[in-house]
């Protein structure tokens, strides 16, 4: 899948700019604080409807402006009908309102717009999924999975959903009021379960497979954390009941695929705690390998790749390889500090960011 | 604050009313004759000060009880539970329903504040509880908080010998009522599907 052009308004610090793109991709440069990055949120907004980093559309915005609007032309060729799709994001400040729109025609739900436009961003703080808390590896898996899969999408927003009214039910001491979501909570909570349980029966192995291709010595493993049995609908019922003294103790919902992991390993000994420095970003490595391939797998193309100064954080070996890997046969936006900086043999057309202003 | 901004103000206020259309209503009101603004402040103070709701079933009205309440060719056996004074409009044009209202004023979010006392489901199995209703249709909207409410609903009036029953699906999920095409809520109403 290829963007083919740009454009971009009111955006963080960015010039505004309305601009083609080489369907290889290209390499950008510039200084920290320039906008590189900003370029690559940019990119990626339309991708989910939302900024890849934790940040609030309010964010994205350039500072005390109006709101912004982002669109993404997607050359035909792949993608869901092999068409050309324009999809884009808007955010207007005063009213805090949010369009999603594709060619044109505003979306009611963002599961709507999903699947026009599809890449996968690497950022150097995704050098930690491996060895960084729960929360990075959920975001990874809603992130992916969402992309993957639409009906993952759909149960996710409404578990959350249901997850935040229950809360706020049991925050104000309302136990009864917070059961009533129960239902909804345990219909889309399964589904949700289901999707992670079935991407991680096939990422095991992907896992295992992606490491020895970077050269990692060791066995990995890869497994779901989690309460299995809220697979099942029905299991919700006697869980959330079991649960309902340290629910109302706690104030919150402490059961339920909010509070899962992923349980990364190499030869036998847990990432996270026991891991190398080096063992670890080859763990973080592999995740994006699986994503690429889950999602390449899911739609039936290669997904685009955001790469933000990441090759920095990597040893001179483990770049070569992970070159090797990732910049061939799909377009790549990456972004770097100094020209020496990016990998060797790199056949992409150089800009640089300045200011906000991308040459 | 000056008059004008003022008013913009108030009218940006309004649901789906930006602060540019705001502006641009002040601005034509302003290049009307000072009597057609007059009718639309006394219009406006009129709504105020006469609309209530109805003291039987909750719908807007200007005379207690609501003209619905009051027909005698409606069926008061059958209540039509709906969330908003709006959606009581919406299925009456739509539908065939010849039955009753009830408007409970919103829907269970405790993200919002609203727990079932906020509601007007007491009113509700009262209503029930004196005799002569044979049939519930819960026709919240196709929301998450919509549906949670129908089933706490529907909960509360089990056992008391009631025919309770839901709009069929086929509606568009998390939309309001207010948005689905006549064709759709007539089968909805049609298909509606027995629940307890
Ligand atoms: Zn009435």
């Amino acid at each position: 899948m290829r963007a083919e052009r740009l454009t971009v308004r009111g955006f963080r610090n960015l010039a505004d700019l309305d601009r083609e793109l080489p369907s290889a991709g290209a390499a950008l440069l510039g200084r920290n604080g320039q906008g590189k990055t900003n370029f690559l949120e940019a990119l990626y907004y339309p991708v989910l409807g939302r900024s890849l980093r934790a940040a609030s559309d309010a964010e994205a915005g350039r500072l005390g402006g109006p709101g912004f609007q982002v669109e993404v032309r997607v050359a035909g060729g792949d993608g869901p009908d092999r068409r050309a799709h324009a999809v884009a994001v808007g955010f207007q400040a005063s009213t805090r309102r949010k369009r999603i729109a594709v060619d044109g025609a505003d979306v009611d739900r963002t599961a709507d717009a999903i699947g026009h436009w599809v890449a996968v961003a690497f950022l150097p703080s995704d050098v930690g999924l491996a060895a960084g808390s729960a929360v990075e590896r959920r975001q990874y898996l809603d992130r992916m999975l969402s992309l993957a899969d639409r009906g993952y999408l759909v149960a996710l927003t409404r578990y959350r959903a249901a997850l935040a009214q229950r809360n706020s039910a049991l925050r104000q001491g309302r136990p009864e009021l917070a059961q009533a979501f129960d239902p909804p909570l345990a219909t889309a909570g399964a589904r949700v379960v289901r999707g992670r349980i079935a991407w991680s029966d096939g990422a095991a192995s992907a896992f295992r497979d992606a490491l020895a291709s970077i050269d990692e010595l060791g066995e990995g493993e890869l497994t779901y954390r989690g309460r299995s049995e809220l697979a099942d609908a029905d299991a919700w019922g006697p869980v959330l009941h079991e649960a309902r003294a340290a629910d109302e103790a706690r104030r919150t919902t402490t059961v339920g695929p909010h509070r899962d992991d992923v349980a990364l390993a190499i030869g036998g000994r847990a990432l996270r705690p026991y891991g190398s420095t080096g063992q670890q970003r080859s763990g973080a490595v592999a995740l994006k390998l699986i994503e690429l391939a889950t999602l390449r797998d899911a739609c039936g193309f290669e997904p685009a790749l955001l790469l933000d100064d990441v090759f920095a954080e990597l040893d001179r070996e483990r770049q070569r390889r992970l070159a090797e890997r990732l910049l061939t046969g799909r377009q790549v936006f990456l972004t770097a500090p100094r020209r020496d900086e990016l990998p060797e043999n790199l056949d992409l057309e150089v800009w640089t960011v300045d200011g906000g202003v991308v040459r | 604050m000056s008059a004008i901004e003022e008013l913009i103000t108030e009218l940006a206020r309004l649901p789906g009313i930006g602060r540019k259309t705001a502006q641009r209503l002040t601005f034509h009101l302003l290049q009307q004759p000072a009597e057609q603004v007059g009718r639309l402040a006394a219009a406006l103070t009129g709504v105020s000060e006469r609309v209530r709701a109805c003291t039987e079933c909750g719908n807007l009205t200007e005379e207690q009880p609501c003209a619905i309440c009051r027909d005698p060719r409606r069926d008061p056996a059958v209540l039509c539970v709906v969330e908003e004074p709006s959606a009581v409009s919406v299925v009456d044009r739509a539908t065939e329903f010849r039955g009753r209202y009830h408007v409970l004023g919103g829907r269970l979010s405790p993200l919002d504040g609203v727990g079932p006392e906020s509601l007007r489901i007491a009113p509700l199995l009262e209503r029930v509880d004196r005799g002569g209703v044979r049939e519930v249709i819960l026709a919240t909207n196709p929301s998450m908080e919509g549906e949670v409410t129908a089933t706490y609903i529907q909960q509360l009036l089990a056992g008391r010998g009631l025919r309770v029953t839901r709009l069929a699906r086929g509606l568009p999920v998390g939309g309001d009522l207010e948005y689905v095409d006549g064709v759709t809520l007539q089968h909805a109403l049609s298909a509606r599907q027995e629940i307890g």
